[in-house]
């Protein structure tokens, strides 16, 4: 089903509305919007994305699929709820947007270089790697993904808030050097793995 | 205006507003005994409470005055003001209806001279205005309440003011001494035009009905529109009583909501088109005119009514915006309402101020909490669809929510399904 | 006349008698009042009050009573004597609540009642207690013209309340436009799915019913008579006719789907394009399987255009076509998408509408839909082209922009037009041309007989009057039934465009109303809005000179003109509004209750001082129905107006004969006011014309007044809604003003 990403989807067919719910995380709600536009104007991140929820889920049904998938709205959201709690529909806006940012990205389509994609990317590898999440790496590893004179610059704004971490106890330095993992961390990747084949299985993808 | 005893051939109203006088009159008219029960203390309900109607920029009082000349002509209706349906057993044809009788403390001997009123100096919240407005404790409901007598609210009685009450009245009209009364009647049939309310705004937490002054209802705005209203006509708002030349109209306050009200209440859009009309005729157009904006998903004015809203859609003092609002905060400087939404129609993101808003609250079934007989049918949204045996009927905005034109149609068939029943129940005992 | 025994009885309670001086309005009421009885009472309205005239009336033989106390808005209960005939004098809310407090307005208060005390015995002493029409009809069967949802319901509940039906159907079956449907949109439960029209078993219902008699194939040729009295001729497609007698009628003729091919530029006419109609037409085909064009390919994508030839007259219409909305398109449309995805899911189906307009629990039937996979979407659909593939062009209004979307079949939601018959108004151009001698008109006129439904044989047309766009509606938001035919009334989707539901409730009303109105006509009585009133108009034709003033201005076609051209009055037709009595210049016509002389004895019962006195006299004629009402609440709220007016209600502006003017004005008033509703196309009189008529017609009075050497200003006429309590109050007292300014009347102490 990979040629998805080069076909010409024929406009307001269900294609794109099929595809997004059999293979979105609650896909399947996208149907029942009724465009009143609350949810765009619940977004905290409203004046930051491109297209609201609303006007997403109009953009599915009208087979925009190539647009909605680079769109960067779903990697703002920040999972506020305000959307959910107000949409008259009941719609879980929220966890839409964030199984379209999913899709997307499995799909290689979400926006090259968006920091929140950037950022989910890094957590998820350094969590694959020990089964948890090394605070140091994970910050040096943002710090630097733009270039090494960026990652000084940042590391260096940021110092403050280092060294209060480590008076507090919350940051241990010496972690740079290997740090520690979870006690299976074989166990955890297993499982991991096994995981997102049920997963693959279950929406159709390879990837 | 009749004492004869209800049978089985007597139909029960139950509600007094325009449907339930409608749906009594109708009957009586066909000749059959009718009992019309209102549980506040006159007739009219949620109409007598309305400006003007749409489309015709009419006034509901007009039809009332018939009506109540009707009522005043026919000797098969028995009005019964304070009183509600407590239990109903029996079934079709033979129902024994618990009627509770609240004391009016006045009796029928009332000439509402207005004696009484200016005796007494306690105030109440006056619910003809919607609590707007403050009214004597004793009082007539309004100008063309049916019957046209006082009613002295229960917080004075026992208190010298009650006793001034009495002293004033020279028809010996106040009887302070009343108590609650319950009765049992028989009736054949029963017509469930129990009416609807508005919802409950302060359920709708980010439009701060509860915390902003200058959010109100569209059934408020009726009252500051109307002459006889709180401020005499004059669209003054709440927190500075500041002329409101900009309006904003919210649709759907409640409606099409699954978090409060699953459905579409039919009548709002063309409330809120009239009242835009309101404030146009206030102000005019001009530089510091009128400025009305709609906030709607679907503006649903249907079959003629579309003539409204094509002549409100080409007014210059009103706009329309495509958008449920998402919030309204408010600006401290100034008092005025500020709406935060997206334009969807190619979207548009808006911080709007406006002096004043005005919720479009939708219609939620006066029975909504009320435990019904049991074998009454009704909806998802608590709406009348009738009774199992086929007894009892909802008419008007209990069966539906309807704008006023069609819950008198709602009515008239449910008198004539009424009068049905209780004319089989004749046919079966004559046999 | 022997009989008669006149008594008033005069109330000092509710400080009339702190105000006023009972004992002079008791000498007034025998003296000039010429009342043989008169008494007066602390509490008229309390049971001893009540007493003494029930008393009086059965022990004394009183016949004509007048009771000076409150108005007649009040207190109607206690002072209920059906057997005599009653005049009210309005002391309370006509004097003492009106007039300032204080003593220095103590004598223009004490005239003012006096008058009014004066104005109601002389009102008394010409009225007759009403008897009743005495041309009563009986016959209670009643027409149901048309046999569809709304026809059949109707005669079901009319044979159902136990009266007897007869129903005519042009075609030959019952079930018109719903049995064409695969399914209705759902009236009650979960609103999720379509359900079954049930138009067969109501017909095999209607056909069995003993009570109910069909003629199929039928039309109705000519329809004769009154309430109570209708003779109706019907044609049936052999070429007999039938004759039915009936007591009243049920117009239940529905619509036809607004001529797909008026809207080529929405493919109307092409290949796969169909309207509603069309796709029922389909859908019965396929019934419940996928469904087939009409060149028998299997439909994988469907659109439908809302508002199709509709909603022309909004700033984003098309200013083409149906100005209106039909409202029940958009569930239809609903309905019908679910057709195609109940049958397939696959089908793409896409509604595109502008407001989607399903009220009421119609939100959870949209939801389904949406549920089942239909796309909605926000868009102007500019084009569409039919054919093999069809193309809709459109503007998505979310998206802001411009796309076309191919189709296998294009749904337009067409509108409903009414089968209302003939255009009135049309109707009397061409009549009116061809009295003229007009040879086109006559032959104009023929065919647009051939249009009618009811072929009435009533002077003002065939059919009934037709509001906005040609539906026979009421024009009452309060009265939904108040047709202008009495005892006629539409119902469906020939009063307002409307689904099957609301279709099915208004014929249901309309059985009720029509029941109402046979038993009406057989006891004699009138209908809405003077419902049960037992008075009736009455002429001395001796005196008539064939004007036809009554017959053209009748708001209610009650009068039809005999052969030798005199008026000939329907009474059971008549809805005793008095327009017919307004308008006889040589004022024959009148009721018993009401008439030329009850309000001109009024008139001339004021005592209108001479003027030295510099006391102004102004009689106000006041529609009883708002004008008089707020007159009345100017009072409950003690908002207070010029002593010098004195005001009489009227059943209706219409009813005004211009003689009371003139006679007012002969005997010294200053000036008159008309108080009326509402005129123009939002009309609020009752009585449809009343008000327009009383314009137009003191419009004429300006020469009379020239003749008289008096000032146009003397007479005027205002529009008064019942709310305009405090606007009521100032326009007296600037009407005061102005006649002072003016002067007082030159005509005094000639009268």
């Amino acid at each position: 089903m990979s040629d998805m990403n080069t076909q010409a989807v024929a406009r307001y067919r269900n294609n794109f509305l099929k595809e997004v719910e059999e293979r979105v995380e609650d896909g399947h709600w996208v149907r029942m919007c009724m465009q009143c536009g609350v949810c765009a104007g619940s977004c905290p991140l409203g004046p930051h994305w491109e297209h609201s929820p609303q006007k997403i889920f109009m953009m599915i049904r009208a087979g925009k699929r190539e647009e909605v998938l680079t769109s960067d709205a779903m990697w703002m959201c920040t999972s506020c709820y305000n959307c959910i709690v107000r949409c008259p529909r009941k719609l879980p806006i929220t966890h839409i947007m964030h199984g379209l940012a999913h899709y997307s990205h499995r799909l290689g389509l979400a926006p090259k270089g968006q920091p929140t994609r950037e950022i989910a990317k890094l957590f998820w590898d350094s969590l694959v790697k020990t089964g948890r999440v090394n605070e140091l790496k994970f910050s040096l590893a943002m710090y630097f993904k733009d270039g090494f004179g960026q990652g000084i610059k940042n590391a260096m704004a940021m110092q403050g808030v280092g060294l209060g971490l480590v008076k507090a106890g919350r940051l241990n330095p010496m972690e740079i050097l290997g740090g520690h993992a979870c006690k299976d961390k074989g166990g955890i990747q297993k499982m991991i793995a096994k995981a997102q084949e049920i997963e693959n299985r279950k929406k159709g993808l390879t990837a | 205006m009749t004492a004869s005893i209800p049978t089985n051939q007597t139909i029960l109203v139950v509600g007094g507003g325009i449907s339930g006088m409608t749906a009594a009159l109708e009957a009586a008219e066909c000749g059959k005994e009718v009992i019309l029960v209102e549980k506040t203390p006159t007739l009219g309900g949620r109409t007598a409470q309305l400006y003007r109607y749409f489309p015709k920029m009419c006034h509901p009082t007009c039809g009332l005055e018939i009506n109540e000349k009707r009522l005043r002509g026919n000797p098969r209706i028995r009005v019964m003001t304070m009183t509600e349906v407590t239990a109903v057993a029996g079934r079709r044809g033979d129902y024994k209806v618990n009627l509770k009788v609240s004391p009016r403390y006045v009796t029928a001997a009332c000439t509402a001279c207005g004696d009484c009123g200016k005796a007494v100096s306690a105030e109440v919240p006056d619910a003809f205005n919607y609590g707007l407005a403050k009214v004597k404790a004793a009082y007539l409901p309004h100008p063309m309440a049916y019957p046209q007598r006082y009613v002295i609210d229960p917080s004075i009685v026992g208190t010298p003011d009650g006793e001034a009450a009495k002293a004033a009245c020279k028809a010996g009209a106040v009887d302070l001494g009343m108590q609650e009364e319950t009765a049992e009647i028989s009736v054949g049939a029963i017509v469930w035009a129990t009416g609807w309310r508005p919802f409950d705004a302060n359920k709708i937490q980010p439009y701060g009905y509860d915390r902003i002054a200058n959010v109100i209802t569209s059934v408020e705005f009726e009252r500051l529109a109307d002459p006889h209203g709180p401020t005499g006509g004059k669209l003054l708002r709440p927190s500075d009583g500041k002329e409101a030349r900009n309006v904003a109209f919210i649709q759907c306050a409640g409606s099409r909501d699954e978090n409060y009200l699953r459905h579409c209440s039919r009548i709002c859009c063309m409330a809120s088109l009239k009242q835009t009309q309101y404030v146009r005729e206030a102000y005019g157009e001009g530089e510091n005119g009128a400025k009305s904006t709609v906030y709607y998903i679907d503006i649903r004015a249907i079959d003629r009514f579309e003539d409204f809203y094509a002549k409100v859609w080409q007014d210059p003092t009103v706009s329309f915006v495509k958008s449920k609002v998402a919030r309204i905060a408010e600006n401290k400087e100034n008092g005025n309402p500020v709406l935060h939404g997206v334009n969807t129609e190619g979207y548009h993101r808006y911080a709007t101020e406006h002096d004043l808003v005005v919720l479009a609250v939708g219609m939620e079934p006066e029975v909504t909490g009320v435990k019904l007989p049991e074998d009454v049918i009704q909806d998802s949204s608590n709406f009348i669809e009738g009774s199992r045996d086929g007894g009892m009927f909802g008419a008007g905005a209990a069966s539906s929510p309807l704008d006023v034109n069609r819950a008198v149609q709602s009515a008239t068939a449910a008198s004539l399904r009424a009068i049905q029943v209780i004319r089989k129940t004749a046919s079966t005992e004559a046999a | 006349m022997a009989d008669n025994k006149f008594a008033a009885y005069i109330c000092s309670g509710c400080g009339i008698g702190d105000v006023l001086d009972v004992k002079a309005m008791e000498k007034i009421a025998t003296k000039e009042g010429k009342m043989q009885v008169v008494r007066s009472h602390p509490f008229l309205c309390n049971e001893e009050g009540v007493q003494l005239i029930r008393d009086d009336i059965e022990k004394e033989g009183v016949t004509h009573v007048c009771i000076a106390a409150c108005s007649r808005r009040a207190k109607a209960e206690a002072f209920y004597f059906p057997t005599v005939a009653l005049s009210r004098a309005n002391l309370r809310e006509g004097v003492i609540w009106v007039v300032a407090e204080g003593s220095d307005h103590d004598e223009v208060r004490q005239e003012m009642a006096e008058d009014y005390v004066c104005m109601g015995c002389a009102e008394v002493k010409k009225m007759k207690l009403p008897a009743g029409n005495p041309n009563r009809a009986e016959n209670k069967r009643i027409l149901v013209v048309g046999g569809g949802m709304s026809g059949m319901t109707a005669a079901l509940e009319i044979a159902e309340t136990g009266y007897e039906a007869v129903l005519v159907e042009k075609t030959a079956a019952l079930g018109g436009m719903a049995a064409k449907l695969l399914k209705r949109v759902p009236f009650n439960g979960a609103y999720a799915e379509a359900q079954p029209t049930g138009a067969a078993e109501l017909a095999a219902r209607v056909s069995a019913h003993p009570k109910i008699k069909v003629h199929l194939s039928s039309t109705v040729a000519e329809t004769a008579g009154a309430p109570g009295r209708f003779q109706v001729k019907i044609a049936q497609e052999s070429g007999n006719v039938a004759e039915e007698a009936v007591g009243a009628i049920v117009q239940a003729t529905g619509f036809t789907p607004y001529d797909l091919a008026k809207l080529p530029e929405l493919g109307g006419g092409q290949a796969n394009v169909v309207d509603q109609a069309g796709l029922e037409a389909l859908a019965m085909a396929a019934n419940g399987g996928a469904i087939k064009r009409a060149d028998g390919k299997e439909v994988k994508s469907v659109v439908f255009v809302q508002c199709a030839g509709q909603r022309g007259s909004g700033g984003n219409g098309s200013g083409q076509h149906l100005e209106y909305c039909s409202g029940h398109c958009c569930g239809t449309s609903i309905k019908q998408a679910m057709y195609f995805k109940d049958a397939n899911p696959e089908v793409d189906t896409v509604v595109m509408y502008q407001d989607l307009r399903v009220p009421g629990m119609g939100e959870d039937f949209y939801r389904s839909a949406q549920n089942k996979g239909v796309i909605f979407t926000k868009a102007k659909v500019d084009g569409v082209t039919g054919g093999d593939t069809c193309q809709v062009r459109m503007k998505d209004l979310i998206l802001d922009e411009e796309a076309t979307v191919d189709a296998d079949l294009v749904v337009l939601a067409t509108g409903q037009v009414p089968n209302a018959g003939v255009n009135l108004d049309q109707w009397t151009e061409v009549v009116t041309a061809a009295e003229g001698g007009s040879e086109e008109a006559k032959v104009q006129k023929i065919e647009l007989q051939k249009g009618s439904v009811l072929n009435l044989s009533y002077r003002q047309g065939p059919d009934m009057p037709q509001f906005k766009y040609g539906f026979a509606d009421s024009h009452f938001i309060c009265f939904p039934y108040e047709t202008r035919r009495t005892a006629i009334y539409a119902a469906g989707p020939v009063r307002r465009p409307m689904d099957m539901f609301q279709a099915i409730e208004d014929a249901t009303g309309a059985a009720l109303k029509a029941i109402q109105a046979v038993e009406n006509a057989a006891a004699g009585r009138a209908a809405h809005p003077r419902a049960w009133d037992l008075s009736f108009p009455q002429a001395r034709l001796e005196g008539c000179t064939q004007c036809k003033r009554c017959t053209v201005e009748c708001p209610f076609g009650a009068i039809d003109e005999d052969e030798r051209r005199f008026p000939l009055f329907n009474e059971s037709r008549c809805r005793r509004c008095g327009t017919c009595m307004g308008a006889c210049p040589v004022r024959v016509i009148s009721f018993e209750n009401y008439s030329v002389d009850t309000v001109g004895s009024q008139v001339k019962a004021v005592n209108v001082p001479d003027e030295f006195e510099e006391k102004p006299r102004i009689l106000i004629l006041a529609c009883e129905n708002d004008a008089y009402p707020a007159l009345d609440m100017a009072g409950i709220q003690r908002i207070t107006y010029s002593a010098f007016v004195r005001a009489i209600p009227v059943r209706c502006l219409g009813s005004v004969n211009t003689i009371w003017i003139t006679d007012a004005l002969n005997s010294g008033y200053d000036g008159v006011m008309m108080m009326g509703c509402k005129k123009g196309d939002d009309y609020q009189c009752h009585f449809v014309k009343g008000s327009e008529l009383a314009h137009y017609r003191m419009s004429k009075i300006g020469d009379t007044l020239k003749q008289l050497g008096l000032e146009t200003e003397r007479v005027v006429t205002h529009e008064v809604a019942i709310t305009d309590n405090a606007r009521v109050a100032q326009m007296i007292n600037d009407y005061v003003a102005q006649i002072n300014e003016i002067g007082l009347s030159p005509m005094k102490g000639f009268g």
